[in-house]
């Protein structure tokens, strides 16, 4: 082992600053090793693996200047700089941390920090304001949904709009729609999506009783930016008046997180009404008093439904049975 | 709970951990044969060599109550084919679409084997990822901890918060939007390189040392500060009898700069240190010939401005040249200082929207006013000025200090940039060694966010050991 890394493990004892420093893999090993790039692979073995990029210094700085400086909203940043809106909003978090610890005068791991941007991948901030921005990760993931897991055989007549929506209402088995609301829904096809992404309260469900499911909805519904969507429609169909497609998009963007705020602000209210806190005097704690409702719906149909809560008659707990978690399993700040 | 993460060199395992004989035993890591072996043995050989990397310090029916058959996947969808496309071309022809003719579409990519279809979404990779959830690994993911045990023990020891509050178990299942924090300390002694015996005498020294010093015990690093100080002052009265020589002064600072920015690999530890000793020395000789006492208590840029004025050193530069540069003088906040001057310098460049400072204005006008020290001013070039300021920067952020448990100056412990890959369900802020995990960990076309060193063969066939279906 020792001669291992006196000679072949040798250039791996420091790290080259700016670029990564891993076990070559095996089939650079055997052949032409081109010095050029480094590679991105960590694990030799596992090719499915690779070392993906951090955010820099600055662009972290820069996206906390954007959502806590300019006030814009974390979805705006995110479409803006290609970051995913929970990592836009771990940052602001992070920074913010940061900051107070610097006032506080707390030490920083200032070299540990500075030596761990040198070993991984980061990217950067394009410094000129001409250049776009090159996107941190994908920002329009799809989660696949466990309805699509099946493979469903379903006879389509040619002469039928089968679109991804109907696709998803196959796939939840929810009723076919009747072909005029089709043709109403493909005349028009942002102002359907975004009536469903304005109130997901009101999507359609299937099912009865516990298995009530809403109806599988198309992918331009479920990714994280539906906005984007109606704007590259906008573009296509205005391929030539850029500022009037930017302007447009400014305002559906303001308009969504108006809509969003408000409807955030309803459910919060509405949490609040179903809570009521007490804090006695001289003492430490704070008690959140929530009414219980036990009734069919929350216990199920034979009483015995293992969400709901309290002690119910012929319901054991199984708090003390082996496998059941017994430490936090959450921390609420 | 004993520790049976061993990493033995006759029975090669892999661990979550950076040290060196893992290293080798990774590099020799060969897939199992499979020829003349039970489908059985196989899965059984993939779970073992699996559960050496994934979760040793969790029991195997542990194990089996969080392992899901469901695997988290999403495909990154564009927007512009979405707008493009509503999808109802698919439903054409069989199913999939109208078939094309075969010069137009030779051979479909969906058709190869996963093996070696580069865009196949790995799925077993992912069978591992509930374990990617415990607090313990996602320390060790986020570069905090060399090795899951250690990320454990930290845990266990109370240096560990969650969302703020302190949280000592290593298997709490970390919820998407937590924030983890582990103690600076804690963190810079796991990753940076261990102290060797003459360091920890030094360090034992100096405790002694204070320890006599103050009876009171009001604690060791102010003992320490008070130790150099003084050992600063009796230099000083030295220095005072013989004349300042400016101009001498500032080529050995900038030559025992550049030595120090050099990142030579070469030269030792101790050597190193030695130099960097050396500078702090001369250093704090210019400083205190400047008639304000509290200047070694005062903040960095203060500090420099007074060695220049001291040294009555300038740049030669035009005055809107020099306005520029002193722009690009940032404070403090410049975390990502890259070790080489140069780039330190293009660094600085880019980000030149801090105001100038108020001292270093001050210093430049004074010697600008008078001509008789105009005489003697030494011109500095951009370059050296760069080089001695992050010099003294390198000097205040990363400084020698015999009692902290880990070699000093800091430097990254040997072979861990070979183990350095943050994940991206992660999303980490080294400078305050805290991480907030984002979401759970998912696979996508060509890529599984589960780190793990094994390849698709051994990861399909632990997966299948714990479908139970043997």
């Amino acid at each position: 082992m020792f001669q291992w890394l006196d000679t072949e493990g040798a250039p791996l004892k420091h790290h080259i600053p700016g670029s990564t420093n891993y076990l070559p893999d095996l089939k650079i090993r055997g052949g032409s090793f081109d010095k050029g790039e480094p590679s991105t692979q960590p694990f030799p073995l596992n090719a499915n693996f690779v070392s993906e990029s951090i955010l820099s210094e600055e662009l972290r700085n820069e996206i906390h200047k954007r959502v806590v400086g300019q006030k814009k909203s974390i979805r705006a940043v995110s479409a803006e700089l290609g970051v995913d809106m929970r990592r836009v909003a771990a940052v602001c978090r992070l920074v913010e941390m940061e900051k107070r610890w610097k006032q506080q005068g707390k030490p920083l791991a200032l070299p540990y920090a500075r030596a761990v941007h040198e070993m991984v991948p980061t990217t950067p901030l394009q410094d000129s304001r001409h250049q776009r921005q090159t996107p941190h990760e994908s920002i329009n993931d799809l989660p696949a949904h466990r309805l699509t897991n099946a493979q469903i055989f379903y006879p389509v007549s040619e002469s039928r709009q089968f679109t991804r929506i109907e696709a998803g209402r196959v796939f939840s088995a929810a009723p076919a729609r009747d072909h005029r609301i089709v043709t109403e829904e493909a005349a028009n096809p942002s102002e359907a999506m975004s009536r469903i992404t304005q109130n997901p309260s009101r999507i359609e469900t299937v099912g009865k009783g516990a298995k009530e499911q809403p109806v599988l909805q198309p992918a331009d519904v479920r990714i994280p930016h539906p906005h984007l969507v109606v704007h590259e429609r906008q573009r296509i169909a205005n391929p030539n008046e850029f500022q009037l497609v930017r302007k447009a998009y400014d305002a559906r963007l303001r308009e969504e997180e108006e809509i969003e705020r408000d409807r955030k602000l309803i459910a919060q209210e509405r949490r609040e009404r179903q809570l009521s806190r007490v804090q006695p005097e001289s003492s430490r704690f704070e008690f959140r008093i929530k009414d219980v409702v036990v009734s069919k719906e929350t216990t199920g149909s034979d009483g015995r439904g293992a969400r709901a809560p309290g002690r119910r008659y012929g319901v054991p707990s199984y708090d003390r049975k082996k496998g059941q978690i017994k430490i936090p399993t959450q921390v609420v700040v | 709970m004993r520790n049976r993460a061993t990493t033995p060199l006759s029975k090669a395992k892999i661990r979550q951990s950076w040290s060196k004989y893992n290293l080798y035993n990774l590099s020799r890591s060969r897939d199992p044969r499979t020829a003349q072996r039970t489908f059985f043995q196989q899965k059984w050989t993939a779970k073992s060599l699996s559960r050496n990397y994934h979760g040793e310090q969790v029991r195997e029916s542990e194990w089996e109550r969080m392992f899901s058959r469901r695997l988290r996947s999403v495909v990154p969808m564009d927007p512009y084919k979405l707008a493009r496309d509503d999808g109802s071309g698919m439903a054409a022809g069989r199913g999939s679409g109208l078939e094309k003719f075969p010069e137009e579409n030779p051979t479909p990519k969906r058709l190869l084997p996963a093996s070696r279809n580069p865009n196949a979404t790995p799925y077993t990779h992912m069978t591992f990822a509930p374990l990617e959830r415990r607090l313990d690994v996602a320390i060790f993911r986020a570069l905090f901890a060399s090795s899951t045990r250690q990320a454990r023990q930290f845990v266990v020891h109370g240096s560990v918060t969650v969302n703020g509050k302190k949280m000592r178990y290593p298997g709490y299942l970390l919820n998407p939007g937590d924030m983890f924090q582990v103690d600076t300390e804690r963190v810079m002694f796991a990753t940076g390189a261990p102290k060797d015996k003459f360091e920890r005498r030094e360090g034992r020294v100096e405790r002694k040392k204070a320890e006599a010093k103050d009876a009171e015990a009001e604690g060791e690093e102010a003992a320490a500060e008070e130790a150099k100080e003084n050992e600063s002052e009796g230099e000083t009265k030295e220095a005072e009898e013989e004349t300042l020589d400016t101009r001498g002064t500032l080529k050995t600072l900038l030559d025992q700069a550049k030595s120090i920015m050099t990142s030579n690999k070469d030269v030792l530890p101790a050597k190193r240190k030695q130099e960097i000793r050396g500078f702090q020395k001369a250093i704090r000789r210019v400083m205190s010939k400047s008639p304000d006492s509290s200047i070694l208590a005062a903040n960095l840029e203060t500090q420099f401005a007074e060695i220049m004025k001291v040294l009555k050193a300038k740049k030669i530069e035009t005055k809107e040249a020099k306005g520029s540069k002193k722009e690009t003088k940032d404070s403090q906040k410049t975390e990502t200082a890259p070790t080489t001057p140069e780039a330190k310098g293009t660094e600085t460049a880019a980000t030149g929207e801090n105001k100038p400072t108020e001292a270093l204005n001050e210093a430049f006008r004074q010697a600008a006013q008078n001509p008789e020290e105009e005489l003697d001013t030494s011109e500095l070039t951009d370059e050296e000025f760069e080089v001695l300021r992050h010099a003294l920067v390198q000097l205040r952020d990363n400084p020698i200090d015999s009692t902290k448990p880990y070699a000093t100056p800091w430097r990254p412990r040997d072979y861990m940039s070979a183990f350095a890959f943050v994940p991206r369900y992660l999303e980490v802020n080294h400078n305050i060694c805290a991480a907030v995990y984002l979401r759970h960990p998912v696979a996508r076309p060509g890529s599984s966010e589960v780190p793990t060193p094994f390849g698709e063969n051994i990861a399909t066939a632990a997966f299948s050991w714990y479908l139970r279906r043997r």
